[in-house]
């Protein structure tokens, strides 16, 4: 204890006699080892902040239903078990509903990414009279809640048309071709495709951001060179732009399969993506077919293990693709 | 062009000009060309969907023979909303109050979060890792049932409530700072809510580094000549240059905390929404009356930040 006190007395002697350069150098020195020590810490607090829950959710996944009973296990359960992840992948159909979700959302997700860029580089790049207004309108996109227009857009799927065009069609001929596109791939196909779907405001924001940083003199050249603008996109936009695509494929993947509100109200129950079978995983019905009453703490441990099964698909991905998502945030350039 | 006519060779100078203005005029036909199906799509499913809902906010739905019917009802339905429903205008109260709450939060951990993580430092990859983790998670389900079982089901394992409670007795700091109890409560629902406020960081911190980044480094190599320390490096440099990010995050948290699931009043109207058919119009009524306040919410907003913000940070940052 001493020791330490005269190394301590020490360094404040060889402080105190030092010259003013050494002591700035040592003020700066304690200062950056202060940041650095608060830094992680702050981190590591928050970090636990983010961890907990996924502890939580990990641990009680496989508890029985014995140790919910037991006030003394707060995270692992002596005896685990893996029942709780038979009882979840039977109430989730996890085979098929991954497979309405790769089939309805993460191809809409891919369809988005491309439709998308098209929109960002016709708005970044070129001038036109409407483009101010069409900017204004991407503005409205990101703001205005998909909800506002469910309702509307789910009657429109039942009678599809465009203006009114086939609509009058049906009046003159009195054939009706209005196609109904309820419960097929369609009511998440064509949002994509005609860049409006899930939040596709956003994406074109981070799309347009990137364009209007990207040097214009090769696209110049090219022009010169007589290739037309789709080519010009094709061969010289699109390749030098795998910073921007990263970052928006990662969002529009996390996005397209984390919705829920969207495919329950499009589809019916047969072609439920994983999300909306995840929502209704603590419904009546569900509970029904497991055979346990609403008081079952077991039924927490069902949720979390689906949850679980719902995250670590797109965990896997993220894990993929997270070096180079963390490092495309440093150049995507995003200002607003 | 008249600088043009004044030099040697007028007519060539005039010819130039025609065409590169044909070269204008075509780029601006393949501009619209590149947006064209993005205009059918905002028309279809944007424009179109957005009149309709406003319409049958003003019209009594009934659903019968397999189709819906609307009849004009006048203000009817947004005089039920507001009057006589019992719980939507409190709702509405509500929900702002937690708005304001929690913006400043989000908006402020998610800064603090995104300066951390773009210095460098061992372990950054990892931690930057970490901290992403929630744009994958948070946006779904899994946080609503997350947060649901852990606060309201099993009391004994509640995550939120016994994080709060065993961290801090915020009560006893609040009464050794002899401070108002408002504030300790307001502090308290804080660290209550401080996982669904962290967890709804992601995207914020995502944007704001993105930014960070297209700051260019002369400005800090010159406040470093110039002797500026790093505090003063933050206030005069970083905020400033992401002013126009902060909007992006600011709205884009507005958003996000508007249309959340668990917002009272998104659920409300939702659940009447995917009720009878004739409870639509007012649901229509409710979520035009919620927007419209927290649009004007939003422009009131804006107008402050670009009036006392963005005009002396714009020439601030430049200068």
């Amino acid at each position: 204890m001493t020791k330490i006190f005269d190394n301590i007395k020490g360094l404040y002697l060889k402080y105190k006699n030092a010259s003013a350069e050494a002591r700035y150098k040592a003020v700066l020195k304690a200062n950056s080892v202060f940041m650095a020590v608060l830094r992680y810490v702050i981190l590591i607090a928050i970090g636990y902040i983010i961890l907990y829950p996924l502890f939580y959710m990990i641990c009680s996944s496989f508890r029985t239903k014995d140790s919910f009973y037991d006030p003394s296990i707060v995270w692992i359960s002596p005896d685990l078990t893996m029942e709780n992840f038979m009882d979840a992948l039977k109430v989730l159909k996890y085979g098929k509903s991954v497979v309405n979700t790769l089939l309805y959302e993460i191809v809409s997700a891919g369809i988005q990414i491309m439709s998308c860029s098209l929109v960002a580089y016709g708005l970044a790049r070129f001038e036109f009279k409407e483009k101010k207004i069409l900017t204004f309108f991407m503005f409205l996109l990101i703001l205005v809640p998909s909800q506002m227009m469910m309702l509307p857009i789910f009657m429109n799927y039942s009678k599809l048309d465009f203006l009114g065009f086939l609509g009058l069609v049906d009046k003159l001929t009195g054939i009706d071709i209005r196609p109904n596109v309820l419960n097929s791939f369609w009511t998440f196909y064509l949002p994509a495709l005609l860049g409006v779907g899930i939040r596709s405001g956003l994406i074109i924001y981070i799309y347009i951001q990137f364009f209007k940083g990207l040097p214009k003199e090769l696209e110049e050249a090219s022009w010169i060179d007589g290739a037309g603008p789709l080519k010009t996109y094709l061969r010289i936009a699109l390749p030098s732009s795998g910073v921007v695509i990263t970052t928006v494929t990662v969002f529009s993947l996390i996005w397209h399969w984390n919705d829920y509100s969207l495919s329950s109200m499009y589809l019916y129950a047969e072609k439920w993506p994983l999300a909306v079978r995840l929502s209704e995983i603590t419904s009546a019905e569900a509970m029904g077919t497991l055979r346990l009453d609403g008081n079952d703490p077991r039924r927490i441990a069902i949720m979390m293990s689906g949850c679980l099964m719902f995250v670590i698909p797109i965990l896997i991905v993220y894990l993929i693709l997270q070096k180079k998502f963390v490092k495309s945030i440093d150049r995507v350039g995003i200002t607003g | 062009m008249t600088e043009n006519m004044n030099t040697a060779a007028p007519k060539n100078a005039v010819k130039k000009h025609k065409k590169h203005k044909g070269i204008e005029s075509l780029k601006s036909t393949y501009g619209r060309l590149f947006v064209l199906h993005w205009e059918i799509g905002l028309i279809l499913f944007f424009v179109m969907p957005l009149f309709q809902s406003f319409y049958y906010a003003f019209c009594d739905v009934s659903f019968s023979g397999g189709e819906y019917h609307f009849q004009y009802a006048g203000l009817k339905n947004f005089n039920y909303a507001w009057n006589e429903n019992a719980n939507f205008s409190n709702n509405v109260s509500l929900s702002l109050t937690s708005i304001v709450g929690s913006l400043p939060v989000i908006v402020i951990i998610s800064l603090i979060l995104a300066l951390l993580l773009n210095q460098n430092f061992r372990g950054r990859l990892f931690f930057r890792g970490l901290y992403f983790l929630p744009v994958i998670i948070a946006s779904g389900v899994v946080i609503e049932l997350l947060f649901k079982t852990t606060t309201a089901d099993v009391s004994s394992s509640g995550v939120s409530d016994s994080f709060a409670a065993n961290m801090l007795q915020i009560d006893d700091i609040m009464a050794w700072l002899s401070l108002p109890t408002e504030i300790g409560a307001y502090f308290g629902g804080l660290l209550n809510d401080i996982f669904n406020l962290v967890w709804n960081c992601g995207i914020q911190i995502v944007l704001f580094i993105s930014g960070m980044q297209s700051i260019p480094d002369s400005l800090y190599e010159v406040s470093k000549v110039e002797g500026a320390t790093k505090w003063e490096e933050f206030w005069f440099i970083t905020l400033p240059m992401l002013a126009r990010t902060l909007i992006l995050v600011i709205i884009f948290t507005i958003v996000e905390l508007v249309t959340a699931k668990d917002n009272v009043v998104m659920s409300q109207a939702y659940t009447l929404m995917r009720g009878a058919a004739t409870s639509y119009g007012t649901a229509s009524a409710m979520l035009w009356i919620y927007f419209i306040i927290v649009g004007v919410f939003m422009a009131v907003l804006m107008g402050v930040f670009s009036q006392v913000c963005l005009k002396r940070w714009d020439t601030g940052g430049r200068s």
